[in-house]
């Protein structure tokens, strides 16, 4: 059984949902606060144990890989949180994050049917309220769509999971591993299901309207801290062994999404489209990362999205900071007028695009070098090709930034703005630097 | 050996240097000029005192250390005199650019910085040996000159500072890729390549791999037809942009053809090599033909860039002693005189705000110390006896001739239309009358100091070859490599 201070994250973040939801009507700031103090708290919980010794239930894993993925997504929530601003007339967000959060904290640690389809689902309705909590259009259409396409994936998960009970016999997904036909089934439906939340092609239609319509915050949550947990369950699925559909269906699913992904962020003009778009490219690089079965997968796998949290999470910022609907001509000489929102955008962007000095450079090498330990010619092609389009269409909002057009009407940068910023920034470049600092984590933390 | 942490300091100084000055212009006026101008000669000085410490052979100094281990990261920094010779060029030219862009004071703290950042990443590109490290330097080298054509450029600066990007960023995938393969690929994960050079790789790996590291190089040279993002660039960048351009990082792609092809796949780049040979001597005549119809004195002067580019592929192609020797001295030879134009040119654009060479005239009655600038340089271009540029493209010629007359006659040629494009040149700008230079104000003091050192750098190696050929020996006789012209 796991000790309370295993439950600890679980217990504060629920909890803290909970009084979040019972300030908000009355008190949205003290709901505000709770909520950043309970992330706090579950990020602290986290970290103090990183180096416990391992624990299992029946539903979720208490191990080191749980705690590191589960740290990350409590970070990235926070970072989310800094940037949720009050939209319209609901005051719900920081309640609403919370959930989802907790959502991805269970994910992290799933072992169990059960726990899997719970906190996939916790992050996908949490998220469903959060994209229409500005009650217009574009965000009502955000969530409309991510709700129907969610319950649709949802119902394919869960057939996948029953498929795999009457298969097996058993609910634990580590049972799921073998060569039976039916098994074949559940591990197609469950990638479908799995691949809804990481926005692979065909299952990304929700992404550029989440980015576009969307509060940015909700977009970032599910960008950055839902994706880290699908990841962490994508790696632990990959380690049971399903049957060879799986990795056939994900090697697919990243090649169509590379080579779609960026040829549709090529020509977008708005930066969250963009980034949206672009998103699902980068899915498909982990996934192909995944579908290779190289040793050093898991770890590239993770590496990538871990690099490509505080990425997105500072371009989507400074885009809500703007204002909705930001477009390219916006960002123009924005590096003069706010310094740090300017440089934490360019330095997202080349993190992006996958230049030095900045992690996404590390995290191209990571991804690159599974691909070739696995011998996928086609998607290292493939990959080559969708870095060589993202190398333009990334750089072409960097141009811009740094143009010289000074522009006076700009809104002020507040502090949690400026808090995310600056770290995000400090995390893109230290692992532009120091790739080792998180990669040895993540090594350690796979078994 | 040296004392331990030099080629690492030639590295960082700038590097933080660039921070410095960033922050420098709060300090107080122009602090942040003599905070890059301090930074790159502190480094210029460790580097020729280390020229006189004992060697380990071919080798100047080497230092390593584990950088990242679990990502088979090493630094392994060495310099041979090839190396030597490329970073007196970077930290030389990184101070004439300092220097000539003493009067932009629109955001100089970020210009500075971006000058030290393109000199400390090139730097890195001719000391590194391990190759994940190298690309690494390759890529960031990008992104400083970016800035400096993009925020302080003329013109469709951003469209031009785009291409660049976009260009050399692409063709840097495929020296990425090859890299990651030999690190994956091999017993242990490394990119050490002292240590891939003893590998067996097959033929057929070794051209692919070799493609991979061309793309790159050949773009950053630039040969026709990966040559587009040049003319604009060059044009559109400011003074200080276009010499660091033009000096520094077509030196980078020249430098890696030279270093790693014949070091790491010498079967596959002996297959190769005559398809060099071709596109370097079209790339030659190219160059220089397009030189010949330009009427934008700057524009002008990167097709001929061009063109002795193409020179110093084919000379690196060749093979052999004397084309390999001229290839690396005329790498040497066009930093200083390209740059010198650049800068001349630059400085009479900011005088006259125009750049046709229609419009310009009058240099040797109006501005007498100018013309005479302009003299020195001219010759170089066109490679008169007595400059290193004379020396490097003879060397290359005789070279040509060992391997295949075809090619040697082609160069000759090139050599030819570089008469007429620099005389033309010449007559436009020096002689005639033209409105614009009537009240010219001819070189101030400050821009005659860059003149001058570029102008003695020129004409000493011209006179005294050994100098520049002695320290360059080592390695020319490292990428020696047979190769046969069908």
């Amino acid at each position: 059984m796991p000790s309370f201070a295993a439950l600890l994250p679980v217990i504060l973040l629920g909890t803290g949902a909970v009084t979040a939801m019972l300030a908000a009507p009355r008190l949205p700031g003290l709901a505000r606060w709770i909520a950043g103090f309970a992330l706090v708290a579950a990020c602290v919980a986290l970290a103090l144990r990183l180096g416990a010794p391992d624990g299992l239930s029946v539903l979720l894993a208490d191990d080191r890989m749980s705690r590191l993925t589960g740290l990350v997504v409590c970070l990235s929530g926070l970072g989310s949180l800094a940037f949720l601003r009050p939209d319209g007339p609901s005051k719900e967000g920081p309640a609403l994050l919370l959930l989802a959060t907790l959502g991805g904290v269970v994910l992290t640690g799933a072992v169990h049917a059960a726990s899997l389809f719970l906190g996939l689902e916790l992050i996908t309705l949490a998220l469903v309220a959060l994209f229409v909590l500005p009650l217009d259009r574009p965000a009502l259409e955000a969530g409309y769509k991510f709700l129907i396409l969610g319950a649709a994936a949802a119902a394919t998960l869960l057939m996948g999971l029953a498929l795999g009970h009457a298969a097996t016999g058993s609910l634990a997904l580590e049972a799921f591993g073998g060569r039976e036909a039916l098994l074949t089934f559940a591990a197609a439906l469950l990638l479908a299901g799995l691949a809804f939340k990481l926005a692979l092609v065909p299952f990304h239609m929700w992404t550029p309207d989440a980015f576009t319509g969307a509060p940015g915050a909700a977009a970032a949550f599910a960008g950055a801290a839902s994706k880290v947990a699908v990841v962490t369950a994508l790696v632990r699925l990959d380690a049971v062994g399903l049957p060879q559909v799986w990795a056939l269906g994900l090697g697919t699913f990243a090649g169509v999404s590379i080579l779609l992904g960026n040829l549709a962020a090529l020509r977008q003009d708005g930066v969250a489209r963009m980034l949206g778009y672009s998103s699902v490219g980068h899915a498909g690089y982990i996934a192909a990362a995944l579908a290779t079965g190289a040793a050093s997968a898991p770890a590239a796998a993770l590496f990538y999205i871990v690099t490509y949290a505080p990425a997105l999470l500072a371009a989507l910022c400074v885009a809500a900071l703007i204002g909705r609907a930001t477009r390219i001509s916006d960002l123009r000489g924005i590096v003069w007028r706010r310094p740090l929102a300017g440089a934490a955008m360019a330095a997202a962007l080349v993190s992006l695009a996958g230049l030095p000095v900045s992690a996404g450079f590390f995290g191209k090498y990571v991804i690159f070098t599974a691909l070739i330990e696995g011998r996928a010619w086609a998607l290292l092609a493939l990959a080559i090709a969708g870095s060589a389009l993202g190398a333009y269409y990334y750089l072409r909002f960097v141009a811009l930034i740094f143009r010289r057009a000074p522009d006076p009407a700009d809104p002020a940068v507040r502090w949690p703005e400026r808090t995310l910023l600056g770290a995000a920034t400090a995390i893109i470049l230290v692992l532009g630097i120091r790739p080792d600092l998180l990669l040895d984590q993540i090594r350690a933390a796979l078994p | 050996m040296g004392y331990d942490m030099e080629l690492t300091a030639l590295i960082l100084l700038p590097f933080f240097g660039g921070i410095a000055a960033l922050f420098a212009g709060r300090w107080g006026r122009d602090a942040e000029r003599w905070v890059a101008i301090a930074a790159l000669g502190l480094a210029l000085l460790i580097l020729i005192s280390s020229f006189f410490s004992d060697g380990d052979g071919r080798w100047i100094a080497i230092e390593r250390y584990d950088w990242a281990p679990s990502l088979g990261l090493q630094v392994i920094l060495a310099m041979d005199g090839l190396s030597g010779a490329l970073l007196v060029v970077s930290l030389a030219l990184g101070i004439v650019s300092v220097i000539v862009s003493w009067k932009i004071t629109e955001y100089s703290g970020l210009l500075n910085a971006a000058l030290l950042w393109t000199v400390a990443a090139s730097n890195g590109v001719f000391l590194s040996f391990d190759l994940l490290v190298f690309a690494f330097f390759w890529e960031l080298m990008l992104v400083p000159s970016f800035l400096l054509i993009s925020v302080w450029g003329h013109g469709d600066r951003e469209a031009a500072a785009l291409k660049f990007l976009v260009f050399n960023a692409v063709a840097g995938l495929g020296l990425l890729a090859a890299v990651f393969y030999l690190g994956a690929t091999g017993e242990t994960v490394t990119f050490d390549a002292f240590e891939v050079a003893e590998r067996q790789i097959p033929h057929g790996v070794q051209v692919l791999l070799l493609l991979g590291f061309a793309a790159a190089f050949l773009v950053k040279l630039p040969v026709p037809p990966l040559h587009a993002w040049l003319p604009d660039a060059h044009t559109q960048a400011p003074t200080a942009g276009s010499i660091l351009l033009a000096g520094l990082l077509l030196k980078t792609g020249a430098y890696g053809l030279f270093r790693f092809p014949p070091m790491l796949f010498p079967e596959g780049f002996a297959t190769l090599a005559p398809f060099g040979l071709a596109l370097g001597a079209f790339g030659s005549i190219y160059g220089a033909l397009l030189a010949c119809g330009q009427t934008d004195a700057k524009r002008l002067v990167a097709y001929t860039s061009v063109a002795h580019m193409s020179i110093v592929l084919m000379g690196i192609c060749g093979g052999v002693y004397f084309s390999l020797m001229g290839a690396g001295v005329e790498m040497v030879a066009h930093a200083f005189s390209a740059s010198a134009l650049f800068l001349l040119i630059g400085a009479l654009y900011d005088r006259t705000g125009t750049r046709d060479l229609r419009e310009l005239g009058g240099l040797q009655q109006n501005a007498p110390r100018f013309a005479a600038a302009f003299a020195v340089f001219f010759s170089a271009a066109l490679a008169m006896p007595g400059t290193a540029n004379f020396l490097g493209e003879a060397l290359v010629i005789t070279g040509m001739f060992q391997v295949n007359w075809i090619f040697a006659s082609i160069t000759l040629i090139s050599l030819v239309i570089s008469v007429v494009y620099a005389t033309r040149l010449f007559k436009r700008v020096v002689f005639g009358k033209s409105r614009r230079t009537e009240a010219l104000e001819d070189l101030t003091l400050r821009e005659m100091g860059p003149i001058v050192l570029l102008a003695v750098a020129t004409l000493l190696f011209g006179m005294l070859p050994q100098l520049l050929m002695g320290a360059l020996e080592g390695a020319v006789e490292a990428a020696l490599v047979p190769v046969t012209v069908p």
